[in-house]
């Protein structure tokens, strides 16, 4: 269970004990049922409205709240009953080539496969060595056998029905045939699975060749993997790369302009503007406290307070349980800004930036909420703005370039799938309103 | 010139602060009424709040009024006290985060 799920079962399950304790144990003459159901629900009602605040528990210091991904159960205890069928699924090289998941990837398929040893390796060294040989077939060596280099080299399943045949230089090898079926990712041979036999009937060809192909699936699926969170990585780059020079131009002609008639007031914009690049440039992670986020926002508006002065009006309002809580970084303030510059920067008189965040404890929900009573944006900038692409033509339209929508819209599909929404709703003259709803972390 | 400059809080920012302090503020007096409440509704309606016998032969509201009541009270205090200054830590000043060694000589970050 994610998010905190299982505490809260745990903690609504403790509660439900005591009040049976109570209400019909320990105490003479027991409670009516139907009270006893009401006594629960209510308690039942304070945990999960609570929860939020009062049970989320102390949260890690700064920079240890990575998560690490659960493993998954040890597959050697499957050994009972272990079909084909149960192994692919749960073949460890779904996190990629690499000597552990090697180790039980053979661990786990050598009884299925019908032979004595069973070896994985990629293209240059054994990664893996299960069963008689494994002393002179040692882990991070390099490819020993004939065999390897032709399966590697070809990309074709070889199927060895004599000693020589292996090509294994070490002269007491008990290995005496084989079936080496080659592991590629695509058309690219990454490396091989090798089932060997100490006798002279060689292992069934077929079954390691689908294996083979099972394993294959595998490392592409992972491969996937990794190029989707580079890409999403790829993305959070780009937003903090995107930090709008002009931004910075205008707050330090600001700055210079305070330094003479108000050098305090310089001075704090200046501590702000540090805060400002020194938060974007620290976040190394996908998710920070919402209250960062916030310190951020604020850090962003009071900036551009300074520059447009009192036609910018901004309004927080904060669930106090919403702080603690985990929210993608560099989502509000580029929603924020947004709103300044396609809502209030454009209109005469200004206007206020109203930032709403919540908590639904009961749809275990996050909702944020960024709305501006601006000059609003019409349908072709919101499309520009939602695909993530800049004006076409330099000139007044090129303010309009912002930060793209679209990149976080993409980042929240990558890291949320389908379990989140975001909606945008702009008129123009009626301004611009922004939601946004994630799972609570 | 006094070279100390600590950063000062917005209109806006002390502003938000306050409201969500009085969220909390009303959230919890919400809570202490109802459970203060909860006593007599409980005493008038359900004999058994009185008349059941829990341990040492007190009865369920007698063992409420003498100890229940007190852990209540000082829980909730406790509850909200905590929960308030943590909403003016977030919601105020400088970063929780922050320090000073951020940049390694050449600029970069370490």
């Amino acid at each position: 269970m994610r998010g905190g799920s299982g505490l809260l079962a745990a903690v609504l399950a403790a509660a439900w004990l005591l009040v049976y304790l109570v209400t019909q144990v320990l105490v003479a003459p027991p409670l009516d049922v139907a009270a006893t159901l009401a006594a629960g629900l209510v308690v039942s009602t304070v945990v999960v409205l609570g929860y939020p605040s009062a049970l989320r528990g102390p949260r890690a210091p700064a920079g240890r709240t990575a998560r690490v991904p659960r493993r998954r159960s040890d597959p050697r205890g499957m050994r009972d009953g272990l079909t084909i069928a149960a192994a692919g699924r749960s073949v460890p090289l779904r996190n990629g080539l690499t000597p552990d998941a090697a180790r039980r990837t053979a661990q786990l398929l050598k009884p299925l496969l019908g032979g004595d040893a069973v070896a994985i390796t990629d293209t240059e060294q054994v990664l893996a060595f299960v069963g008689p040989g494994a002393d002179h077939h040692p882990v991070g060596g390099a490819l020993q056998t004939r065999v390897a280099r032709v399966a590697l080299g070809k990309g074709r399943t070889v199927v060895v029905h004599a000693r020589d045949g292996i090509g294994c230089p070490e002269p007491d090898c008990p290995l005496r045939t084989a079936v080496v079926a080659p592991l590629a990712v695509g058309e690219r041979v990454v490396g091989t699975l090798k089932v060997y036999r100490t006798h002279d009937e060689p292992p069934p060809r077929v079954l390691v060749d689908d294996m083979a192909s099972m394993l294959s699936l595998h490392l592409e699926l992972a491969e996937m993997d990794r190029e989707r969170h580079l890409a999403a990585d790829a993305r959070l780059d780009a937003l903090r790369a995107q930090i709008n020079p002009h931004f910075l131009f205008n707050i330090l002609n600001t700055i210079a302009s305070k330094s003479r008639t108000d050098p305090d007031e310089a001075r704090q914009l200046l501590l702000r503007l540090s805060d400002f690049f020194r938060y974007a440039v620290r976040q190394d992670g996908h998710f920070a406290e919402f209250s960062q986020e916030y310190f951020f926002v604020r850090t962003y508006v009071s900036l551009e307070q300074a520059r447009f002065g009192d036609r910018l009006k901004v309004r927080y309002d904060i669930d106090p349980q919403v702080l603690t809580t985990r929210v993608p970084v560099l989502v509000i303030q580029p929603l924020v800004e947004n709103a300044v510059k396609h809502g209030v920067a454009d209109s005469v008189t200004g206007g206020t930036v109203h930032l709403r965040a919540r908590v639904d404890p009961l749809t275990r929900t996050t909702s944020i909420r960024v709305s501006d009573d601006g000059v609003g944006m019409a349908p072709d900038v919101l499309d520009r703005l939602l695909a993530g692409t800049r004006s076409p033509a330099p000139g007044p339209g090129a303010q309009h370039s912002g930060v793209g929508l679209g990149n976080i819209s993409q980042r929240l599909d990558a890291l949320f799938g389908d379990r989140y929404t975001f909606d945008v709703a702009s008129t123009p003259g009626g301004g611009t309103t922004v939601d946004l709803r994630i799972p609570l972390r | 010139m006094d070279d100390d400059v600590t950063p000062r809080d917005t209109v806006a920012e002390v502003d938000a602060t306050f409201r969500t302090l009085r969220r909390v503020a009303v959230g919890y007096f919400v809570v202490f009424v109802l459970g203060v409440a909860a006593f007599p509704v409980l005493s008038l309606t359900l004999d058994w709040w009185s008349s059941a016998r829990l341990v040492g032969g007190m009865s369920p509201g007698f063992l409420v009024a003498a100890f229940g009541l007190y852990v209540f009270f000082a829980v909730l205090g406790l509850a909200a006290a905590r929960l308030s200054s943590a909403v003016e830590h977030r919601m105020l000043g400088d970063t929780p985060t922050a320090d000073d060694d951020l940049f390694l000589d050449d600029g970069r970050v370490p």
